[in-house]
């Protein structure tokens, strides 16, 4: 058929062309097959014996992948017919029929589809390997994951990819129909006209901008401003309003600033500056969406990876929050008591730091007093004397002592929220036990405990003297609290005593809470580094071919400015500008949304992203980086080939 | 008079084995300070290729080129670019504006690139644009100017830095007479006034005989070489006129 001889001939032809499309195909099908077979992997679903949870966290990040997947393949689809407008319009002036033409544009992108599908699913069956190795050390486990493709995998993929293909091929079919043949011809014309920037709009872009970074950071609780627009509504408003005002800030701030550094002369008529800026602003406005999409996918990539590095990098100090002591539980029989402790004794790879018996009371309070917000106004706390406080407090390694006159009485709630706990100091609780009833005053508050929370839930420090009295009028309470050794792997013992001790001892340990944060804060990071990693490089893969197609564009005029002795120094120099000026710009604009949109769930989480957030932005700026020198290389042997 | 330039034995392959195209044939040419050299000759001749050999924007295949003394065959790449710029000025046969200046921007293009002060600047792209008509262009894109405009606009271009060798490509080619001739007169001027050297390869007779030395090139060679010497300007546009004639007809 000479149909297909034509395709095939183009095809070695175009090679650069098709081999790009190729490329981002088989990375989009490579990305979604391997994320898909983790989630069919029996090594994980065996492992995680949560995997309703777990199986939910897949679907919903899939999902997301799909979309994603679907819009750079549109992209790229766009990308590569743009480019062969031309030559479809020359088969057009040649007087094949436009159904022929319709029909070789159809089978050729089906049939590049399917050779990516095979060759990503290849490529995909070995990577997954890889990251199903990786997941699982995040995860905590040290599994050896075994090598089997899954064929729900291979089905889910195919499906998903067949439909995408499918879908571009018949916009393929039905592109010549829809153009004149002038159209075609004119369609890799640059824009002609010098960009206009009205300063109204200039300043509107900083406004959106404004509204958007002011209402994040806005204290959700008590703004007037989210309980006028709706909880539920303003991040929808924030959203918006950021995107719109990025836009417009490449659309026009970016033209009126560029032109405003035109009208310095002294340093826009100097050297090789006059070049690069009206370069960049000859194209700036043409790049104004893709600018955006690359600003919105670095800020929410920054966002998520930054967000869900900080749950993982937070888990120990939660776990340990949660937990002081290693191992906690309430004694209720003495013979079960020394049972554990035996154990815990044989344990080779334990050692005790310290075993305390703490005696405490279990005390009903009406709370209602104390303006609480959540929760039931009934509730029991332990109290405990201050002499154990400080007891405890000295082996755990804490600063504060308390002393404490009558009826005066400290607070420790390792879950105080800010807002939304009570307010505790100043206020006054009533107890009452048997036959007394005492008032007591919360001198202070200590955002931790020394007891472990799933045991003793909050905890009320009272005066020596007061315990003793309200000791007289009710059951103590033993509490048994250990510090071990090695305690974030400590899966054996803390099973053989979950097997010895019954339900309402009210176990608790550091490893128990560190594990299970382990296990889906590690599923988390890794979906967010993953999907991460997939927006980077494609953000990255999209500047980078729109430069290349600008550097072919640009070919021209650096031949020309090499005739009017324009050195190769002088060249690299103006491409080094002006690509870094298109780099620069998003991953700014990217890292300050995120950075308020960090501060804004910092806030909400009421914990210090600071750390995993900085090293997240360094590793995704150093990527980045390696980017625009690569972009940087391939540009420059472009212009001067 | 100082030799600005001197090309011994160039020559000019085009292409790889098999299909190689000799343009250049064996030429030998010298020029003097202040010459206003001609070149004429049918179209694939070579005198575009002569050009851009001479104003080492391509190289010779073989030869030797000196200009201003300088052997500039083997010279490094920054030390070319160096001399393009401050050596030598082009009016090429397309022009080869910037689409992304604009036409003020153009001309100044050389002078902001080897960093002029930005006083100097004005003053001398005032001076050019009122010599060539272009002021009222001066804002506008490429785009958006005439085919002559452009040519007016490289011309300025070509010669804002004072190069002491000018080089045109059919600077005429576009233009209506009464623009070529005021392009044409300036570049007289210029060479009459500042004894700046010029070399202008052209199709028209008319352009020629501004020339004070013409050379007629065919198939890669100098064919024939005529001086003006002390005839006027109308004789010596009669004589470009038979000796077209001699050569060969009309074809040019
Ligand atoms: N880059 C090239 N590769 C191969 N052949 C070339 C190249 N440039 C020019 N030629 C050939 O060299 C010959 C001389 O070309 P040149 O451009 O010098 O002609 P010219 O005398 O300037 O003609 P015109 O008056 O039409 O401008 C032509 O036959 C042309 O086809
Ligand atoms: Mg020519």
């Amino acid at each position: 058929m000479t149909l297909f001889r034509i395709a095939r001939k183009n095809i070695r032809k175009n090679f650069t062309n098709y081999f790009l499309y190729v490329a981002s195909m088989i990375f989009s099908i490579v990305i979604y097959f391997t994320f898909v077979s983790l989630k069919y992997d029996e090594a994980i679903t065996a492992a995680t014996e949560s995997s309703q949870k777990i199986s939910s966290v897949f679907n919903a990040a899939s999902v997301v992948l799909i979309i994603f997947v679907a819009i750079f393949i549109w992209y790229s689809n766009s990308f590569f017919t743009r480019k062969r407008k031309k030559e479809i319009g020359l088969y057009s002036l040649l007087g094949v029929r436009k159904k022929q033409i319709g029909r070789l544009l159809f089978y050729e992108n089906f049939l590049m589809g399917i050779i990516a599908l095979f060759i990503g699913v290849l490529l995909g069956s070995v990577l997954s390997k890889f990251f199903v190795t990786i997941l699982m050390k995040v995860m905590g486990y040290d599994v050896i994951a075994t090598f089997a493709i899954s064929t729900n995998a291979i089905i889910n993929t195919i499906i998903i990819f067949i439909l995408i293909i499918a879908i571009t091929s018949i916009y393929g079919y039905r592109l010549i129909f829809r153009f004149k043949l002038i159209d075609l011809f004119q369609a890799d014309k640059e824009g002609e006209k010098e960009p206009k920037a009205s300063f109204f709009i200039a300043v509107l872009a900083l406004i959106f901008i404004g509204i958007g970074y002011w209402l994040a950071l806005q204290n959700i609780l008590e703004s007037e401003a989210w309980r006028k627009i709706g909880i539920m509504v303003t991040p929808l408003v924030i959203i918006l309003s950021v995107i719109l005002g990025t836009y417009l800030l490449f659309n026009t701030l970016i033209v009126y600033l560029l032109k405003l550094t035109k009208k310095n002369k002294r340093r826009f008529w100097k050297g090789i500056n006059i070049i690069s800026t009206s370069q960049l602003l000859y194209r700036i406005k043409g790049n104004a969406r893709t600018l955006t999409i690359i600003s919105i996918l670095s800020a929410t990539t920054l966002t998520a990876v930054g967000a869900s590095y900080s749950l993982y990098y937070n888990n120990k100090g939660n776990a340990e929050l949660a937990n002081p002591n290693s191992i906690m539980f309430i004694q209720q029989d003495e013979h079960l008591a020394n049972k554990v402790n035996d154990k815990i004794l044989q344990e080779e790879k334990h050692q005790i730091i310290y075993h305390k018996t703490i005696p405490t009371m279990q005390i009903r309070v009406d709370t209602s007093s104390l303006n609480n917000l959540m929760g039931e106004s009934i509730q029991e706390y332990t109290f405990i004397s201050t002499k154990t406080f400080n007891e405890m407090a000295g082996l755990q390694g804490r600063k504060d002592r308390l002393s404490l006159e009558g009826n005066h009485a400290a607070i420790l709630d390792a879950g105080y929220y800010e807002g939304l706990s009570p307010e505790y100091v100043g206020s006054s609780l009533s107890l009452h036990v048997d036959s007394i009833a005492e008032d007591i005053t919360f001198k202070k508050l200590l955002k931790y405990n020394v007891l472990n929370t799933k045991t003793a839930n909050i905890t009320v420090v009272i005066g020596d003297d007061l315990f003793s009295k309200l000791e007289k009028e009710t059951a103590l309470v033993n509490m048994e609290a250990y510090k071990i050794t090695n305690e974030n792997n400590a899966k054996e013992i803390n099973e053989v005593i979950e097997s010895i001790l019954p339900d309402d001892a009210s176990f608790s340990s550091f490893y128990n809470d560190y594990s299970l944060g382990m296990e889906t804060s590690g599923l988390i990071i890794f979906i967010g580094a993953f999907l991460g990693l997939v927006f980077l490089a494609a953000t990255g893969s999209i500047i980078y071919f729109k430069q290349l197609t600008e550097a072919n564009s640009d070919k021209g005029r650096y031949n020309i400015l090499h005739k009017i002795g324009v050195n190769k120094r002088e060249v690299r120099k103006s491409i080094a500008k002006q690509v870094f000026f298109i780099f620069a710009l998003p991953l700014f604009v990217g890292i300050a949304h995120s950075a308020v949109a960090l501060t804004a769930l910092s806030r909400l989480m009421q914990t210090n992203l600071l750390i995993p957030v900085f090293i997240c932005i360094g590793i995704y700026m150093l990527i980045y980086v390696i980017y625009y020198f690569l972009t940087v290389r391939t540009y420059y042997k472009i212009v001067t080939k | 008079m100082k030799t600005i330039l001197q090309a011994k034995n160039v020559q000019k392959v085009f292409g790889a084995k098999g299909n190689v195209y000799k343009a250049l044939e064996d030429i030998d040419l010298e020029i003097k300070e202040g010459e206003f050299i001609g070149i004429m000759g049918p179209s694939g001749a070579g005198k575009s290729t002569l050009l851009n050999v001479l104003s080492t924007i391509d190289t010779p295949s073989a030869g030797d080129i000196i200009i201003n003394g300088q052997q500039i065959i083997g010279m490094k790449e920054k030390q070319l670019a160096d001399f393009r710029r401050n050596q030598l000025g082009f009016i090429f046969q397309d022009y080869n504006l910037l689409d992304t200046l604009t036409v003020k921007e153009n001309i100044l293009l050389p002078l902001a690139l080897s960093k002029v002060p930005t006083s100097e600047i004005k003053k001398r792209v005032e001076k050019i644009a009122r010599t060539f008509g272009i002021n009222e262009i001066l804002d506008k894109y490429p785009y958006h100017i005439s085919g002559g405009q452009k040519q007016r606009t490289a011309a300025s271009r070509a010669i804002i830095t004072n190069p002491s060798l000018i080089l045109a490509d059919e600077p005429t080619g576009a233009l209506d007479s009464k623009s070529a001739t005021s392009l044409l007169e300036s570049l007289s001027m210029l060479n009459e006034q500042n004894h700046s050297t010029i070399m202008m390869v052209t199709h028209d007779a008319y352009a020629a005989s501004f020339c004070k030395r013409i050379l007629f090139i065919k198939d890669g060679m100098i064919d024939v070489e005529i001086h003006k010497l002390q005839q006027t300007r109308q004789e010596f546009y009669q004589k470009i006129l038979d000796v077209l004639a001699s050569l060969g007809g009309g074809n040019i």
